[in-house]
């Protein structure tokens, strides 16, 4: 957008406060076109918090809210909230203006206020209207009155462990609204990036809850087990038979093995209305998931879930149908095939005695366990390899029996592949682990396996994965006897399942572009371990799912590569403000008693209580959980989760910058405690207290324990006229504490207030007589002492106050129930703001005015004005005849005088 | 406008009740009210809003008009006071006439006066509204004058202030009179010796501003000359002015005041007027310019005549005056003593805190002393002395003085009742200027087209005064701009047949328009739309009842009274 040749009788503000208003409506009233820019989502600025204004004891939101509607309805005035300026070049008569217009995601031309999408957001978060006391939700308007009621969605990018998650499962989603107990929804969420809830719910190692911010905290959320909650809840509660999705697209696509991989592809291409034909070689669908994993811990109910989820979507799965043609696919109609066929092969340890009765390989091993095939194992029962396989080798093991089972691992257990909590299981149910040992000839008895003569092992330099590379101690050869050895040292791909044309990496697996996951052959795409090799079920996963999408682009003729990655922006630095400790739920188990002989499943699942608690965990890094809840409910259809920054190109003969204060961090000023003692608040704070629209309705409770203060200290000057913080006056806190004291008098007649001061400032008109009124008529004492620190009375949390008398010379103390502190004001604009704008800042870090006797709101700059609390500390009515002086000038200025 | 054609006959009334959050609902039975408003007769719609100003609420109020085919509104709420505008504006969108809307205050009259009675403050929130509903039933549309406006302004007063606003209007592309009573134009800052912050001679800064406003075209200036008499209303104001015994006659569409103020004279307090080596900061500052000696002592006294119960204001300027003299007797003479008895010491922001900071590491001393104990004189002829008890050393210590000097307020002006008269604006408790409003409308009056700045609405500096000179050049250029003004619709109308010729009126109207003229053979009242402001004074005076104000008739108001004792 651009405003053409009307930039010499434009002018731009910067700053939606009431000083930015005032400047804009000036000139409005004047003929002038008025852009108004103003960061947040809402004009108002800081005077929209106070609850009411000194010296009247006007309520502020009255006297401002008519000046924000004018604002919003001038016809003059084009208001820019939620942007920021990014750029200006040119000068006085003709400056051009580059502002981002921040995505809100949601379309405001639609948006009526409505606040259907608040009441079902499932991320509340604390609000910065009401200074983080009270709560909203992250989408949002700022408070009631707010102009233009229109909702944003505060989105501050992927929360870690959706970032984590090789598949972008949304775990912040799903989370959030378990929180709210909204399971089915949750659920929902989960199945919107991938089908597998329940399986990834019990055997996904979860890199999510390794990046888990909380983790910073104190523990990271049980991410999983909360997926397998809402997996779990659906089985219980019973799903209604889906209706299968349309089919749009008239290609349909084959998919070769009904693993993790390719049936994660399927799902998404039916849903992008692909019909989709799944071949699997064995019995019955899911791969190394039915085959693999054993029952205690994914039962095979769970993995018929998902999959039937699918089916139910209009997958077609054809059991016992191998595919060694693939020209014979295309034949049948077929446009693109994917192959996710895993790495089914057992390495073989190459060593001596290894064709032994006795000896089995853990695939194998696990397949027949798997299919139910009745096993007898001898008492003694080695396990080599140190993978999740050998673990699940080893406690299947011990369910079907076998008395002693122990874990032979050539490196420590430091350096074990295996979950974490796999081992820990295994070793808790009586499974021995002997590292730093490796078989070097198996010795049997008539050819069966009698005993493995082993080698120890050192560990050497890394290797090539990070890991110590195990080195054999020469002469340490010893044997365990055993009479079962099962073999767990590595899986590679079968070649002799796939047809013979397809290409292979010197690895032995399938050869594919690592971006678009095309094989050699045209139309072949493949994924998951038959081209990496053995890996987690969530990056197989993730393999089929980008296959997908190559897939799709690949049928509908677009380029493979073309804007492909975009990596979405990672949420860094959340805030662990105000975060309550507290201990991530432990899962519940089976008793190790109960465990041997029966592969009932180990972990037994959250119930909805103990998944609630731990959902609210959460601190929904990215603020948006992009649950899409929003969506459903809005009947304006005016949410747009793909909405982007826009840009406008803006010419103008002027600029005035009026982007108001910001108040200084007092943390630093430890003598009084702030943030530490419960009962010491800041004066913004005490306003949102005795607001209408605050936290409490305008009911004045102290945070210790929601007590009407009946004796309030306020404390003047703190970081204001002192050296260590900020040298200068801000101006207006004299007042704003007499004011409150007076409001805490009005809302609970009798209370009894006291000033500390250095100098009771009151310079304008009526100030003086509203200090006597205060002393009158509102039980306000002044006394003249800067304290020194506060101190708290823990029989009542009441802080208490040292400070010296000045004009007793006294030390003395002095306990209210709540103290209020005139926290400084600063100017509330960056030096890259300030960079952008051109002009330059002062020592204190308001905006420089270099000739202040003769032109006292002209910047550094030619035709850049500025006018309130940024310009210098001051009142109100100060700031607003400043706004309309800087309209004057602006005028004057693009009139053709100077 | 085609929308306007909206049958009228059979009023259908919509009902907006507004919870203000908890100022009214929390001792309003809000839904209560909503659900007694929709039994009232010709009320087809009412509902309740958490905030009826919201843009939410006005959308509300728009929906119902279009929804319910509303041809009467009424918001029952706060203040017209703050808030009739803008219902009226959501009114005029959506397509019915802004007079057609009605405001019943429940905040004011309900829920804050009776808050320890909430039961009382429901049931006096629907008499409220009944009422408003018997006027609403009888509301007519009106329709504003539209008013072309003379393309220039008035300044009243040639000090900075004055000379700064003329100037930026000027620049702006109209032509402006200055009338400045004395025979050149400055001001105070004439007599000024130096300027805080900076230290720069107040000469230079007036002497560029003088030669500037001679030798811009635009800008016509009247030296002693006073403004004699003010007719008219914004956008066509006739003045008089006299100008050294010769009247001008100018027309103009805006007029601006910065008539300033003036030093206190502080005769019998501390022996200013009596004993010789006592001065008032100006007086030093004159002797300053002339490089007098100033002796090696001096003592100064702040809050001479201010603060005190006679006069209880704190002028604002005086304590960094004070502490710009004192460092600059210090910067001259670095072995003089300077002692500053002040009590609290008003040098509020980043400059003023910064400039007395300086000043005491210029060694300018500062005792602090109470109301109650004020500083005393010690000498018969001229001061030798000041006793005064240190209020942080907490005992009374002598100092030796060769010249006081006393820092006094800055008191409204000698003119300022005449010019408040003449210009029917308001002054304040102090003798000042009264704003239209202490927050948010500072440097305009109550009175459309009439604007205030400078020392004349509050003590003020000079940076403060020169923001508060474009301040009232925006104002005041905002008619002279878009070229015309619209004037009030609720005004008097008279009933010819009816009226007697008295004159009542005429006498009565503080605004001035009302003019007796000759009809047939007699004479009858006659008003002027564009100056009546609806204030009603002629319509209770009337002895004929002739006189009725649009939107309160009697018949409106009748009704209204009636509906409360129904």
């Amino acid at each position: 957008m651009s405003n053409g040749e009307n930039g010499s009788k434009s002018v731009l503000v910067v700053g939606g406060g009431i000083a930015g208003m005032q400047a804009s409506l000036d000139l409005a009233n004047m003929g002038f076109k008025v852009y108004l820019v103003e960061k947040s989502p809402s004009i108002g600025g800081r005077m929209a918090q106070l609850d009411k204004t000194f010296p009247t004891n006007d309520c502020a939101m009255c006297i401002l809210a008519p000046k924000m509607i004018e604002s919003n309805s001038h016809a003059n005035i084009e208001l820019l909230t939620y942007s920021e300026v990014e750029k200006v070049s040119g000068g006085i008569g003709k400056f051009k203006v580059k502002v981002k217009k921040k995505a809100s995601f949601i379309d405001w031309s639609k948006c009526t206020g409505c606040n259907e999408c608040a009441k079902v957001c499932p991320v509340e978060l604390n609000s910065e209207f009401n200074e983080n006391m009270g709560k909203r939700k992250a989408i949002y308007i700022p408070f009631p009155q707010a102009i233009p009621n229109k909702y944003t969605i505060d989105k501050r990018g992927y929360p870690p462990c959706r970032f984590a998650c090789p598949a972008g499962v949304n775990a912040q989603g799903y989370v959030a609204l378990i929180s709210q107990g909204k399971f089915k929804e949750a659920l929902e969420v989960v199945r919107r990036t991938m089908p597998f809830a329940g399986v990834l719910g019990r055997v996904c190692t979860h890199p999510c809850e390794l990046d888990c911010e909380r983790g910073k905290f104190d523990e990271s959320i049980s991410i999983r087990a909360l997926k397998r909650f809402v997996a779990d809840y659906e089985m219980k509660a019973g799903r209604e038979k889906l209706k299968p999705i349309k089919k749009t697209k008239k290609e349909k696509v084959a998919v070769v093995g009904s693993g993790p991989a390719g049936l994660a592809c399927a799902y998404d291409l039916i849903k992008e209305g692909y019909a989709v034909t799944v071949f699997e070689a064995l019995a019955e669908a899911g791969g190394l998931l039915r085959y693999g994993i054993p029952e205690y811990r994914l039962p095979k109910d769970v993995v018929d879930n998902d999959i039937s989820y699918i089916q139910e979507l209009g997958v077609e799965i054809k059991t016992n149908s191998p595919v060694k043609d693939f020209g014979e696919v295309f034949n049948q109609g077929y446009s693109a095939i994917f192959v996710g066929t895993g790495a089914q092969a057992s390495q073989k340890m190459g060593i001596p005695g290894e064709e032994s009765k006795g000896v089995i390989h853990a695939l194998d091993f696990l397949r027949m366990v798997n299919s139910g095939v009745e096993m007898k194992l001898g008492s003694g029962v080695a396990v080599i390899g140190g993978g999740n396989a050998a673990i699940d080798a080893a406690r299947a093991s011990l369910r079907l029996g076998a008395k002693e089972v122990t874990v032979v691992y050539r490196r420590s257990q430091a350096e074990m592949p295996a979950i974490k909590t796999e081992i820990e299981e295994a070793e808790q149910e009586g499974i021995k682990f002997h590292f730093l040992a490796a078989p070097v000839k198996i010795l049997s008895k008539n050819g069966q396996l009698s005993a493995l003569e082993c080698i120890k092992m050192e560990l050497g330099e890394p290797d090539a994965s990070g890991r110590r590379r195990p080195v054999p101690v020469k002469g340490s050869e010893f044997t365990m006897d055993v009479d079962n050895s099962i073999i767990a040292i590595g899986q590679s791909v079968d070649k002799a399942m796939l047809p013979k044309d397809i290409g292979y990496t010197g690895w032995g697996t399938l050869e594919v572009d690592p971006i678009t996951l095309q094989t050699n052959l045209d139309g072949v795409f493949a994924g998951g371990d038959v081209v990496s090799g053995p890996a987690d079920v969530v990056v197989a996963v993730a393999a089929g799912k980008e296959a997908a999408i190559s897939i799709d682009r690949y049928l509908r003729g677009v380029s493979l590569t073309e804007e492909r990655k975009i990596t979405p922006k990672k949420v860094e630095n959340v805030s662990k403000e105000g975060v309550q400790p507290a201990a991530r739920s432990a899962m519940p188990m089976l008793k190790t008693g109960e465990r041997k002989g029966s592969f009932a499943e180990v972990e037994q699942g959250f119930d909805e209580k103990t998944a609630i608690e731990e959902a609210k965990r959460c601190l929904n890094c990215g603020v948006c959980s992009d649950c899409r809840e929003c969506e459903k409910v809005c009947e304006a259809k005016a949410i747009d989760y793909e909405m982007e920054d826009k840009y406008l190109e803006l010419s103008v003969g002027a600029i005035i910058v009026a982007s108001g204060l910001g108040l200084y961090d007092i943390s630093s000023l430890t003598e009084y405690g702030y943030g530490k003692i419960k009962n010491v608040i800041t004066a913004i704070e005490f306003e949102r207290l005795t607001a209408a629209s605050g936290p409490t309705m305008g009911t004045l409770k102290r945070p210790s324990d929601g007590k009407i203060p009946e004796n309030i200290a306020f404390i003047q000057c703190v970081g204001s006229r002192d050296f260590r913080h900020k040298s200068y006056c801000s101006s207006v806190c004299c007042m704003h504490s007499t004011k409150e004291a007076m409001l805490a008098y009005e809302h609970h007649p009798g209370t009894k207030s006291t000033i500390f001061y250095m100098d009771m400032r009151a310079v304008g008109k009526r100030f003086q007589e509203y200090i006597t009124r205060a002393k009158k008529e509102y039980n306000v004492t002044y006394i003249r002492g800067r304290p020194g620190r506060i101190e708290v009375n823990p029989e009542n949390d009441n802080p208490v106050i040292w400070y010296e008398e000045t004009t007793s010379g006294e030390v003395k103390s002095f306990e209210a129930e709540l103290v209020v502190l005139a926290q400084a004001m600063v100017p509330q604009i960056t030096q890259d703001l300030a960079k952008i704008l051109g002009i330059e800042l002062d020592e204190n870090g308001f905006v420089k005015i270099p000739e202040k006797m003769v032109q006292p709101l002209d910047t550094t700059k030619p035709g850049i004005f500025a006018c309130g609390y940024v310009h210098s500390p001051r009142d109100i009515p100060d700031s607003v005849t400043q706004a309309s002086g800087a309209a004057g000038r602006a005028a004057e200025a693009i009139s053709g005088g100077n | 406008m085609a929308k306007e054609e909206k049958d009228l006959s059979h009023p259908r009334i919509g009902v907006f009740v507004c919870h203000c959050g908890i100022n009214i609902g929390a001792y309003v039975d809000v839904p209560d009210v909503v659900e007694y408003a929709k039994q009232l007769p010709n009320v087809v719609h009412a509902e309740h809003n958490l905030f009826t100003c919201s843009e939410e609420g006005i959308s509300a109020i728009k929906r119902g008009i279009k929804e319910y085919n509303l041809n009467r509104v009424i918001v029952s709420s706060c203040t017209p006071r703050t808030h009739e505008p803008l219902f009226r504006a959501a009114c005029e969108e959506a397509g019915l006439n802004k007079y057609l809307f009605e405001f019943v205050n429940i905040r004011d009259q309900c829920s804050w006066v009776h808050m320890q009675e909430p039961e009382k403050a429901t049931e006096k929130a629907k008499d409220l509204i009944r009422m408003g509903v018997a006027k609403a039933r009888l509301l007519e549309p009106l329709e504003e004058i539209e008013m072309q406006v003379t393309p220039s302004a008035l300044v009243i007063g040639g000090g900075i202030v004055g000379m700064e606003a003329a100037l930026n209007l000027a620049g702006q592309g109209f032509d402006v009179d200055i009338v400045e009573k004395e025979p050149e134009l400055g001001g105070n800052l004439r007599n000024v010796h130096k300027l805080f912050p900076v230290n720069q001679e107040a000469i230079k800064l007036i002497k560029p501003l003088v030669e500037q406003i001679k030798s811009n075209p635009r800008i016509k200036t009247h030296l002693s000359a006073r403004v004699k008499q003010v007719t008219g209303f914004i956008g066509n104001f006739d003045i008089t002015v006299d100008e050294k015994g010769k009247e001008n006659e100018l027309s103009v569409g805006t007029i601006i005041v910065a008539v300033g103020a003036q030093p206190l004279k502080p005769t019998g307090q501390y022996g200013y007027g009596k004993l010789a080596n006592v001065l008032t900061q100006l007086e030093l500052e004159e002797r300053m310019k002339k490089g007098e000696s100033l002796g090696q002592n001096v003592v100064m006294i702040n809050c001479v005549g201010a603060r005190v119960p006679e006069r209880t204001y704190c002028s604002r300027i005086c304590c960094t005056t004070a502490i710009k003299n004192a460092s600059l007797i210090k910067e001259s003479n670095p072995k003089a003593k300077v002692w500053i008895l002040h009590r609290d010491l008003m040098t509020y922001g980043a400059d003023f805190e910064n400039y007395y900071r300086k000043a005491m590491e210029l060694g300018v001393r500062f005792v602090r002393y109470s109301l109650e104990k004020p500083p005393e004189v010690v000498g018969d002829k001229k001061v030798e002395k000041i006793k005064v008890y240190h209020e942080l050393w907490r005992k009374e210590i002598e100092l030796p003085c060769d010249m006081l000097v006393l820092t006094t307020p800055l008191i409204p002006g000698e003119d300022n009742k005449d010019i408040s008269k003449m210009l029917k604006v308001s002054l304040d408790e102090f003798g000042f200027f009264l704003e239209a409003h202490l927050k948010l409308r500072p440097v305009e009056f109550a009175m459309d087209g009439i604007y205030i700045c400078g020392s004349a609405r509050w003590p003020t500096d000079v940076t403060e005064g020169i923001s508060q000179a474009y301040a009232v050049a925006s104002k005041a250029a905002g008619p002279l701009r878009t070229g015309y003004v619209k004037a009030e619709a609720i005004n008097a109308f008279v009933n010819e047949d009816q009226c007697s010729g008295c004159g009542v009126c005429e006498v009565l109207c503080p605004f001035k328009a009302i003019e007796m003229q000759p009809k047939g053979d007699k004479r009858v009242s006659h008003v002027n739309e564009a100056v009546c402001k609806g204030c009603g004074t002629c319509g209770a005076a009337c002895p004929s009842g002739a006189i009725s104000m649009h939107h309160f008739t009697d018949e409106q108001i009748l009704a209204q009274v009636e509906a409360l004792f129904s």
